[in-house]
């Protein structure tokens, strides 16, 4: 394989609906997009330096989001590639989907810890798609996908799902997840506070948790769309703080086209992670 | 055929027959149905009586309408690349690395099933539209709607808030499940829709102008027989009789019939179909080895319809057996096999030497039998060179007609008669301004549409650069992420439902007016049109009447208002559908709904424009002429609950100049937001400048109303003449001023944008009024929270 070039396959499930934009953004980072099939060969998936499950609706949402898909072979698949430590980023029903193989969070190996519930934010609940904020946590290690984040970094971005609140009944679990520093990103504010309610926790997520890792932090259960805040033209120019700012900027300068846009730290971190496996 | 005839000839009497096709579930009449004998030469079969009671229905054969649409709708221009008369119109958009890609829209109406079962219908209604568009070959990028809802507070108050709520649902779930994003669209109550909700849909998609997909078998097919091979979901009885349905009134003690008649949606076989997925593998090795196919959706009228329509279309007859349908349920009568219309359904004419490639692209590498139950690719039958229509079931001959005569239609000549409007000007209609502003946009007409529009996914897709809500048109780039292209595509929907029974005739030219509105003041140039003519029962003289208005009306919108930058080319009407019978069981029409859509075409969509203020310091600009025309105002009607006397008109002459004048002040770099007027007038439009869904207010405005004018200053600031609020910062006003001119536009600067969230309006250096802004974003935004789980 070509050192130089980096392979991500961007897996599309029957339902999957955001495989192509993903596979653009994944390439305005400067790695190269492959949609792969379910039922492709999943021996092939082993020649890709890491992975997206993009977002949709696999299976049609059967039984619950993401259950059909985490039983697949090509699930399983994956599930290896990523004990050899190769990153997996699940996008919106990709971190259902990931949720539901138990990689995330990954305490207890192979077991269910979480659920991605349905959004519930007192009278509110069903799909919700608008833009909101999250922050990029303080991690002793940063995680995969926030290697190019500094801890405290607002990011605008688009969430669109009716199931996006992370639960579980278990108090320790949530203490765990801190303890490990297993959160990536949290639902914030325009000026980076952690307000429960709604509008800013779009779904009612437990701790407002957006992003969850794995213990090893190489796969993280994501439920906004980075894809769509991969350049500058998708920010809305009524968009409050600095992003807003920069997006009316563009829009005087005409570059609104050739400016990344807030979401695609996700993909470049994605980017130097595997670089940096491949130095060591 | 034997004892599955109707006797159609030997009835005794017309009572008799009607009672039989009653008994039977066909709506055409005694003498629809005695013509059928007389095409045929003897009694139909129950199947052809089905067929022809189909495709003569008012959904399919236009029958009332025909004339009408033909009188008024001929007109042509050169961007038109494909016109009415397959399952989409087709325009031309941008050319890109040598390739010239074209825009695909289509217009479609699913109110009656929407009223019976609100989730299902409205997400039938978004299926069909989207394969309309998808069958022509197209990448499907974008769907919007037209929705109108009776009184949530009214005398149904339950029904009318769970179709809401139904309705919304069933849109966000087929839309968002299938990866289209929603751009556009909008939102009235009214409590003539009561009994009878609209719910409006368009699609829009892009194709290579050299990589269009006809809905008809191609040439090759008059030398040797080609296949015919049905894909998508298996038959079943769902949607049977849906298109005599929506040729009908809704009667409620009839509901089980009804609701039988409205599909059943399957939004994720769909996705594995379109989209870049089963269908485009399919066009893409057709053109790869020059193949020709043809292909059609299932919509309406099932499998009967398309496939008779499009072997019609291709000059050549069809033999398919229907025991050769793939099925859900044992033992489907042959007419709900020929007539259902089972949803995820597309049907393909192929050469026999591309059959078995077909097949296995979506039985083994898309594996729709294996991930949906029961669908899959199956050959049911082959084109005729002989023009018949034969339908085979199990071994017998069921269907055996001409083929053309089930597809040409019927044609009637309705009466038209005008109807006088009986409504009243208020006694007095001043108010203070600031309770007027305040009503108005508290009202359920006034207020915001995010607690709508935020359950659609405005955003799958990533090519979103303006969403609903931040302009008055949505704007996707469809080609960046593909071929780096800028070039955009705008698109609304719009149609003010309180002036069409004032003046039927100024409601079509006002809908067009500001479809077309939409798109300048988001800085695209309008390129095509289409429309959803809802109307009430065709055969009342009034309601026919104020549909024929509707149609001139907008006929003369589209030729007047032509296009920008051409010779006198009017905006094509590319798309459309007609919906009659849109009324109570107690006989009351819906308001006449003239509902058009608008897709303009703006070639670097990095200046796009949104309708928020932007800068303290820059002035506010009007163009647009303030006339004293009240009738139908959101002022009236909330602030005085009268409707008025004078409809608000179209100066075709003026509101060309202004729409051309915008473009070009677009287009040049000198706007910083633009918003068009329409609904509430100028001050509610300068108001929704101020507001944003994302951000506290933040930025008001001083406004100066001119000394000179005619009118009172109530009147200049709420009447609904069309026209533009344009943000110009000071350094670029006299440029401004100077490029409207060119235009033989007046530009008049009315104030300009200050720091504090409040609208200030002064005559003669007098406070007319000082309106907090952060009062009325409360209000603006929660209202309709309220109506919306």
């Amino acid at each position: 394989m070509n050192q130089d070039i980096i392979s991500i396959a961007v897996v599309q499930y029957p339902g999957t609906n955001c495989e192509f934009e993903t596979s653009a953004a994944v390439a305005a980072a400067g790695m190269n997009a492959v949609v792969f099939r379910w039922n492709a060969d999943p021996g092939e998936l082993s020649g890709f330096d890491g992975y997206v499950l993009p977002g949709g609706f696999s299976y049609q949402d059967r039984v619950r989001a993401g259950a059909i898909a985490a039983k697949k072979r090509i699930t399983e698949t994956l599930i290896r590639q990523a004990e050899q430590g190769k990153p997996i980023l699940g996008i919106c029903n990709g971190a259902q989907i990931l949720i539901e193989t138990g990689m995330v969070p990954g305490i207890v190996w192979g077991e269910i810890q979480m659920a991605l519930a349905k959004n519930n934010t007192g009278d509110r609940m069903g799909y919700h798609c608008d833009w909101v904020f999250i922050r990029s946590e303080p991690q002793d290690n940063p995680g995969c996908f926030n290697l190019n984040c500094r801890s405290g970094d607002i990011i605008p971005i688009p969430v669109a799902h009716a199931e996006g609140r992370f639960t579980t009944q278990s108090y320790k679990l949530l203490n765990d997840l801190t303890r490990h520093s297993q959160i990536g990103f949290k639902y914030c504010t325009v000026s980076g506070e952690i307000d429960p309610d709604f509008p800013v926790n779009p779904s009612g997520s437990v701790l407002n948790i957006a992003g969850l890792y794995n213990t090893e932090g190489n796969v993280m259960a994501f439920m906004p769309h980075p894809e769509r805040a991969s350049w500058m033209y998708q920010v809305p120019m009524d968009l409050p703080g600095i992003y807003g700012k920069h997006r009316m900027e563009s829009h005087l300068n005409q570059s609104c086209f050739n400016t990344p846009g807030p979401g695609l730290t996700i993909f470049s971190s994605m980017k130097q992670f595997i670089l940096n496996r491949r130095k060591s | 055929m034997n004892d599955r005839m109707v006797q159609v000839n030997q009835m005794r009497s017309d009572t008799d027959l009607a009672a039989e096709l009653r008994r039977l579930g066909i709506g055409m009449t005694v003498s629809e149905a005695r013509k059928v004998v007389s095409i045929l030469g003897r009694d139909p079969t129950i199947v052809e009586l089905f067929i022809f009671d189909i495709e003569w229905s008012e959904h399919c054969s236009y029958k009332s309408s025909r004339k009408i649409l033909k009188k008024y709708f001929s007109f042509e221009a050169s961007n038109v690349v494909l016109g009415t008369g397959e399952d989409a119109g087709i325009v031309d958009f941008t050319s890109v690395n040598g390739i010239e890609y074209a825009i695909v829209i289509a217009h479609e109406s699913h109110n009656h099933p929407s009223q019976v079962l609100p989730v299902e219908g409205a997400a039938t209604g978004i299926g069909g539209i989207v394969r309309d568009v998808d069958c022509m070959g197209a990448h499907v990028c974008a769907v919007a709607d037209g929705l109108r809802f009776g009184d949530p507070d009214g005398t149904f108050k339950p029904r009318t808030r769970w179709i809401l709520n139904g309705v919304v649902d069933g849109i966000w779930q087929y839309g968002n499940a299938l990866g289209v994003p929603n751009l556009a669209g909008d939102v009235y109550f009214d409590s003539s829709f009561d009994d009878n909700c609209l719910v409006n849909v368009v699609c829009m998609g892009i194709v290579p102008r050299n990589r269009i997909i006809r809905s008809r078998v191609p040439e090759g097919a008059k030398t040797r027989d080609f296949d015919l091979i049905l894909v998508g979901k298996p038959t079943d009885a769902s949607g049977f009789g849906g298109v005599t349905f929506a040729s009908e009134i809704l009667d409620e003690k009839e509901d089980d019939r009804t609701i039988g008649a409205v599909q059943v949606h399957d939004p994720f076989l769909k996705n594995i179909l379109i989209t870049h997925k089963a269908n485009r593998m399919v066009w893409d090795l057709a053109f790869e080895k020059g193949i020709p196919i043809g292909m059609k959706d299932l919509g309406g009228g099932g499998l009967a319809c398309a496939s008779s329509e499009i072997c019609s279309a291709g000059g050549v007859g069809a033999e398919i057996h229907l025991d050769r349908v793939h099925t859900s349920m044992e033992n489907l009568p042959p007419e709900v096999i020929a007539c259902g219309e089972t949803q995820e359904r597309f049907i393909f004419a192929v050469p026999p030497e591309f059959t078995d490639s077909v097949l296995n692209i979506y039985n083994s590498v898309w594996e729709l039998p294996k991930e949906a139950n029961g669908a899959c690719a199956r050959v049911i039958g082959r084109t005729l060179r002989d023009p018949r229509y034969r339908l085979f079931h199990n071994g017998e001959l069921v269907c055996d007609a001409p083929i053309h005569e089930i597809t040409s239609g019927i044609l009637y000549d309705r009466e038209s008669k005008p109807l006088h409007w009986e409504g009243r000007e208020p006694a007095d209609t001043r108010m203070d301004i600031t309770d007027a502003l305040s009503m108005i946009m508290a009202s359920l007409n006034g207020c915001s549409r995010h607690p709508v529009y935020r359950h659609y996914d405005t955003e799958v897709q990533g090519c979103a650069l303006i969403r609903p809500g931040e302009a008055d048109a949505g704007i996707i780039v469809p080609l960046f992420h593909t071929h780096g292209s800028r070039a955009g595509i705008a698109l609304s929907v719009d149609g003010n439902p309180f002036i069409g029974e004032i003046d039927p005739y100024w409601s079509g030219a006002v809908a067009v007016a500001e479809a077309m509105r939409n798109v300048v003041a988001s800085g695209a140039i309008p390129r095509a049109l289409t429309d959803c003519l809802n109307y009430g029962n065709p055969e009342k003289s009034g309601a026919f009447w104020q549909f024929e208005q509707g149609v001139r009306g907008i006929a003369d919108a589209a030729v007047k208002l032509w296009q920008y930058d051409t010779d006198r080319e009017p905006v094509p009407i590319v798309s459309g559908n007609v919906s009659f019978y849109n009324e109570s069981a107690l006989g009351q029409a819906i308001k006449p709904s003239p509902i058009v859509a608008c897709a303009g075409v703006i070639r670097d969509a990095g200046k796009a424009m949104t309708l928020h203020l932007k800068e303290p310091g820059n002035r506010i600009v009007l163009i647009g002429d303030r006339r004293d025309e009240m009738g139908g105002s959101a002022y009236y009607r909330t602030c005085f609950k009268q409707t008025g006397t004078q409809s608000v008109t179209v100066d075709f002459e003026r509101e060309r100049k202004d729409m051309h004048a915008v473009i070009a002040l677009i287009s040049r770099n000198l706007v910083r937001s633009c918003h068009d007027i329409s609904d509430g007038g100028l001050l509610v439009c300068l108001a929704e400048m101020c507001l944003s869904t994302r951000n506290p207010p933040g930025l008001g405005a001083k406004l100066i109303v001119p000394g000179n004018i005619t009118i009172s200053p109530e009147r200049y600031l709420f009447t609904e003449c069309g026209g533009f609020l344009l943000e110009i910062p000071v350094s670029q006003i006299e440029l401004a001023e100077r490029i409207a001119a060119d235009f033989d536009s007046e530009s008049v600067d009315l104030g300009e944008v200050i720091s504090r969230p409040e609208i200030h309006i002064v005559q003669h250096e007098r406070t007319l009024a000082q309106i907090s802004m952060t009062d009325i974003h409360r209000k603006w935004i929660g209202i309709l929270k309220e109506y919306i789980s």
